[in-house]
């Protein structure tokens, strides 16, 4: 919480990075441009992401 | 147009054909144009041959255009003229419509916005009574060109601030041009009426005439003159610049990781809009301009509200480490090529260290 874009993506790039195939991730993150770029990391990338809230995100490894 | 070798934003300096006639225009331009005296009547003829201009080369009746001296507020005269007092048509636009058109949109009695996909293109819904439709002919940050209204049975606002070359549709109500979109002078929009349009003027006014206020005739008579010479610049460049948007793309695609390129294929050729994952916009624009390469984002990092690209984001495309570079007929292969080489070695380096 309290880090603005990109961190809040690096951040859950390099926690993704070395995880094994549906390993459970969540992000906390109140930027609000955060939802709309973890889609766009998650078709980039091809892992799977999820709004739990506005502020509350799930990722699932790939 | 002088030196713009590393100049890439979509802001340029006033075309030197423009430049050369505006200092004469507002020598000539302090007349009432509608007086009979001599100045008067000489200011008359140059502003009727400066509408002529814009008609010809804009597609519009003469009779259809106004000179508007603030732009912004033809937005609402263009939309809020065309849409029925006490009726309950919506006024629909595209998710990625430009800020003024979604401001006029939000203080609608009823809107729709449409959802756009990644490559920027929205379906046209039918039409219901008292419906109203905003068209851009094309995007300003992506380039994104929009298809063609036609189908649409209700009156039609065209936003044509972005680019000055299109063919306007066979059917339209309304419609407002920017004089910064040919390098002409800032302070200036060409706002049109269809004839054939059932537009009542929204603002308070006393008389017949479209635009209320004045506008700067010198800058109409130069803008016109921009108009003409850039529309000639770019017709004679179209070639090389659709080569230069390839070049582009090829090394983006090739030579660097991690990219999402929103503008799509069939875009304005001169704008490209493209992201790089994990990078901070920011940064990356300082380090650019510090190599002498002027380029604009739409990442929240760089805006004036802190908030990123609606267009961006209506399309799910990646809104930080957001550049955006506008090709001018004078940019060469060289200058693309030292552009590229110090975005690679920029991203590299801010990629490094995060």
């Amino acid at each position: 919480m309290g880090k603005l874009c990109p961190l809040p993506i690096i951040d859950i790039a390099l926690a993704v990075k070395d995880a094994l195939p549906g390993t459970l991730f969540h992000l906390e993150s109140d930027d609000p441009a955060t939802w709309a770029d973890l889609q766009a990391w998650g078709r980039m990338t091809g892992h799977h992401v999820r709004m739990i809230e506005s502020t509350t995100f799930e990722i699932i490894a790939q | 147009m002088g030196s713009v070798t590393g100049l890439f934003t979509s802001e340029t300096r006033l075309h030197p054909a423009a430049r050369e006639i505006l200092l004469d225009a507002i020598d000539k331009g302090w007349a009432n144009p509608a007086k009979l005296h001599r100045p008067s009547r000489e200011l008359a003829n140059l502003l009727s041959e400066s509408k002529a201009i814009f008609g010809r080369v804009l597609g519009l009746k003469e009779e259809t255009i106004s000179f508007v001296g603030e732009p912004t507020l033809a937005f609402y005269l263009g939309i809020e003229g065309l849409l029925q007092p006490m009726g309950d048509g919506r006024l629909i636009y595209p998710a990625t419509s430009r800020q003024e058109i979604i401001a006029v949109a939000q203080s609608a009695p009823s809107s729709l916005s449409l959802d756009v996909d990644l490559d920027g293109c929205w379906d046209i819904p039918p039409a219901l009574p008292g419906d109203l439709l905003v068209w851009p002919s094309s995007n300003g940050e992506t380039g994104a060109q929009s298809l063609s209204p036609e189908n649409f049975g209700g009156p039609i606002f065209v936003d044509a601030t972005t680019d000055p070359i299109f063919s306007l549709p066979g059917r339209w109500s309304t419609a407002l041009f920017d004089s910064r979109s040919w390098s002409g002078p800032a302070g200036l929009g060409i706002f049109a009426v269809n004839v054939q349009a059932s537009w009542r003027n929204p603002m308070p006014h006393l008389d017949h005439r479209v635009v209320p206020g004045g506008f700067n005739p010198a800058l109409a008579i130069a803008s016109a003159v921009a108009l003409e010479a850039d529309c000639l610049d770019r017709r004679n460049s179209l070639t090389k610049t659709v080569e230069l948007n390839t070049m582009i793309r090829n090394f983006l695609q090739s030579e660097m990781s991690d990219i999402d390129i929103a503008s799509p294929l069939g875009a304005l050729p001169h704008l490209l809009s493209f992201s790089f994952l994990y990078i901070d916009a920011e940064q990356l624009v300082d380090r650019m301009e510090r190599r002498g390469f002027s380029i604009d984002s739409g990442s929240a990092c760089i805006s004036a509200n802190l908030e990123a690209s609606h267009v961006l984001a209506a399309m799910g495309r990646l809104t930080h480490g957001n550049v955006r570079i506008h090709l001018y007929p004078e940019h060469s292969q060289s200058d693309i090529t030292s552009l590229l080489q110090a975005l690679k070695e920029e991203v590299t380096l801010l990629r490094g260290n995060a």
